[in-house]
């Protein structure tokens, strides 16, 4: 079966824009070899608006490949049943924010896996908010 | 209001029990909850080796709820472009055969005019498909 990640993307901001789906199957660098490892799926709750590091890359148990095939999957499911779309986490690698997930919202990213290249999360506001998140990437 | 909505199902079998994790959401612009992102870029290229591009010609709005999508459409496995950020290297897209290539969907902060994301491909000529979901943009005087 793999690994694999499907995409729907359908909207009606132009006219005539048939929508997007696409797939991919998770593969080792350069190869169609499924990837090999996970960090598994987990979820960190934040209750402070100040940045944590979502993965730290030199502490993971199974020492990622650099610069390969690695993604990561993130998503805010807000909190206890609330998603609130207003208020958002800014997502970084290392010190450079990529964007900001508000509740609700996912995203699927390739990473380099370098130990200085951390995946932060920055809450917006102090009000408790939970990431859910799986990486999946080559063993070193 | 304009509605585009992303959905995701990710499954795997790493694990000793399979996972599967379905997602939805709907874009909306930045710090509401009932006005949904309402322009968008929309593009196929072919991207030779060797070159930084930035695959976004104008520089949305910055920090607020932008949406990129980009997918590698080759069907060579060691083709593949660098994502980068700000002069941050963020990643890889590799393609695949049978349009298996790797797509990425990212929240596109571009808080500064040099956060616009910069694609270099490798192999050979990588083809690139991407699309921006913004609320507003600084066009560029002719």
């Amino acid at each position: 079966m793999a690994t694999t990640a499907t995409i729907s993307i359908s909207s009606d901001i132009a006219p005539g824009f048939g929508g997007i789906s696409a797939s991919m199957t998770l593969t080792q660098a350069g190869t169609i070899t499924d990837i090999d490892s996970t960090t598994g799926f987990q979820i960190r709750k934040l209750s402070a608006a100040s940045v944590v590091d979502l993965v730290t890359m030199a502490n993971e148990l199974v020492e990622p490949e650099d610069s390969q095939a690695a993604k990561i999957y993130i998503r805010n499911i807000g909190y206890k049943d609330v998603i609130d779309k207003s208020v958002g986490v800014t997502i970084g690698v290392k010190s450079e924010p990529i964007g900001k997930l508000y509740g609700g919202d996912w995203m699927m990213m390739p990473l380099t896996c370098i130990d200085a290249d951390d995946i932060t999360a920055t809450p917006e506001t102090a009000d408790t908010v939970v990431l859910e998140y799986v990486m999946f990437f080559e063993e070193a | 209001m304009a509605t585009t909505t992303a959905a995701v199902t990710l499954t795997s079998d790493l694990l000793s029990d399979n996972m599967s994790v379905s997602a939805s959401t709907t874009c909306m612009k930045a710090g509401t909850t009932a006005d949904g992102l309402d322009m968008m870029e929309y593009g196929y290229v072919d991207i030779t080796s060797g070159t930084a591009y930035d695959i976004i010609g104008n520089t949305p709005t910055a920090s607020k709820a932008s949406k990129l999508y980009v997918k590698n459409h080759s069907t060579d496995e060691t083709y593949y472009i660098s994502i980068v950020l700000d002069a941050q290297a963020v990643g890889r897209l590799y393609g695949g055969p049978n349009d298996t290539g790797d797509w990425m969907f990212i929240p596109a902060d571009f808080h500064d005019a040099n956060a616009d994301v910069e694609i270099t491909a490798t192999g050979g000529t990588n083809k690139i498909c991407y699309a921006l979901f913004h609320e507003g943009t600084t066009l560029v005087a002719s």
